[in-house]
């Protein structure tokens, strides 16, 4: 039996009910998700084992990607439980404390958590993703390019990789404004935003992710979010799909300053 | 327990289903509040991973299905330098993260 330590997963105000944690597990899935609380605000912590989450075995495990992988998911799901039921503050993964002790200083020190809750209130973070075909786009780009054929076989090579190296400044002229724009009109319906790298997709793939973004919706705000994407992707129907998702935790919105 | 109306237009849990490994990593491991408990994690080792979890992930939709000895492998290494594609984009993703300056100043 190993010994014990608190995994923390963020915070929400002190009247949560202990119950909108009920039907999830915590990071070690044989223990339940708790609340600690003091003052205004309580923590949602869950026991780990040392041997799995202490100094050493987690330096380990974290070279695992299976087991970080799911860590991350279950991490997600605990905040995940209390959209839409509460007001929560998530932490990065890895805030472990040695005892409940330890988990009542860090609210106490951290004064700021009340006053960031009370923003983050009513509202949940949603994700939008744009992708483009590359192909098809650079396909419609191209149409407006021509080679001259009369020159030697040897000029219209070098003109074919000019133009090959315009059009992928060409297209990627495109899809940055058009990601920028389609970003800036769904920030006039979000009470903040902010836009994240675009994640790496299959290099052999043509389909491109070309906006990465995140906005922090008002409750009663998201059928205008939601119409206001569908009139984004009206717009650009041709070209970029856009994917929606959440309502998540509001990772994106703690008002940790970007390293 | 909940607000009924709140809980019917946010439908709580309902993304899980399709919340995407990809997505969950990289709120889970980059953003958030960071918070210095009581165990030393190296934080710099999990953003390297994640750009590693991520560009496996991205490659492969079904990651989910597919099993640790697939992640264990080490396929980033392993499937192949496909015209610096890959390497461009980890340097890409690692520029955008902040890393290359952090770790070994900016040098192109």
């Amino acid at each position: 039996m190993s010994e014990r330590a608190l995994y923390v997963y963020g915070v929400v105000p002190r009247t949560t009910p202990p119950a909108v944690f009920e039907d999830v597990h915590g990071v070690d899935p044989s223990q339940p998700v708790v609340l600690v609380d003091d003052g205004d605000v309580a923590a949602i912590a869950s026991a780990v084992r040392l041997d799995e989450f202490g100094e050493g075995p987690i330096e380990e495990n974290l070279r695992n990607p299976g087991w970080l992988a799911e860590k991350a998911r279950a991490h997600d799901d605990v905040l995940a439980a209390a959209v839409g039921r509460t007001t929560v503050l998530p932490f990065r993964f890895g805030a472990i404390y040695r005892n409940e002790d330890h988990v009542l200083d860090l609210l106490r020190k951290r004064t700021d958590f009340p006053s960031t809750l009370s923003r983050l209130a009513g509202a949940a973070e949603l994700g939008v993703k744009a992708f483009v075909d590359v192909d098809a786009l650079a396909d419609r780009l191209a149409a407006h390019r021509q080679v001259d054929e009369e020159v030697s076989a040897g000029r219209a090579y070098m003109q074919r990789k000019q133009q090959a190296r315009e059009l992928d400044d060409e297209l990627e002229r495109f899809v940055n404004e058009r990601a920028q724009q389609s970003h800036d009109r769904l920030a006039t319906v979000a009470g903040d935003a902010c836009v994240n790298a675009v994640q790496p997709g299959d290099p052999s793939s043509r389909r491109r992710m070309v906006l990465n973004a995140a906005y922090l919706v008002d409750n009663s705000a998201e059928e205008r979010f939601r119409s206001e994407l569908e009139d984004v992707e009206r717009a650009e129907r041709e070209e970029i799909e856009y994917e929606l998702s959440g309502p998540w935790p509001p990772h994106n919105f703690t008002g940790e300053a970007e390293a | 327990m909940s607000t009924p109306d709140r809980t019917n237009l946010y439908r709580p849990l309902a993304h899980r289903e399709s919340a995407q490994l990809a997505d969950v990593l990289e709120r889970v491991l980059d953003k958030g509040i960071v918070i210095a408990g009581d165990i030393q994690i190296n934080l710099l080792d999990i953003e390297l991973l994640t750009i590693k979890l991520r560009l496996l992930v991205s490659s492969a939709d079904k990651a989910r299905e597919m099993g640790i000895d697939w992640w264990q492998n080490d396929p980033f290494l392993g499937r192949g330098d496909q015209n610096g594609a890959l390497e461009d984009r980890l340097k890409r993703l690692e520029r955008a993260a902040g890393l290359d300056g952090e770790r070994s100043g900016r040098d192109d």
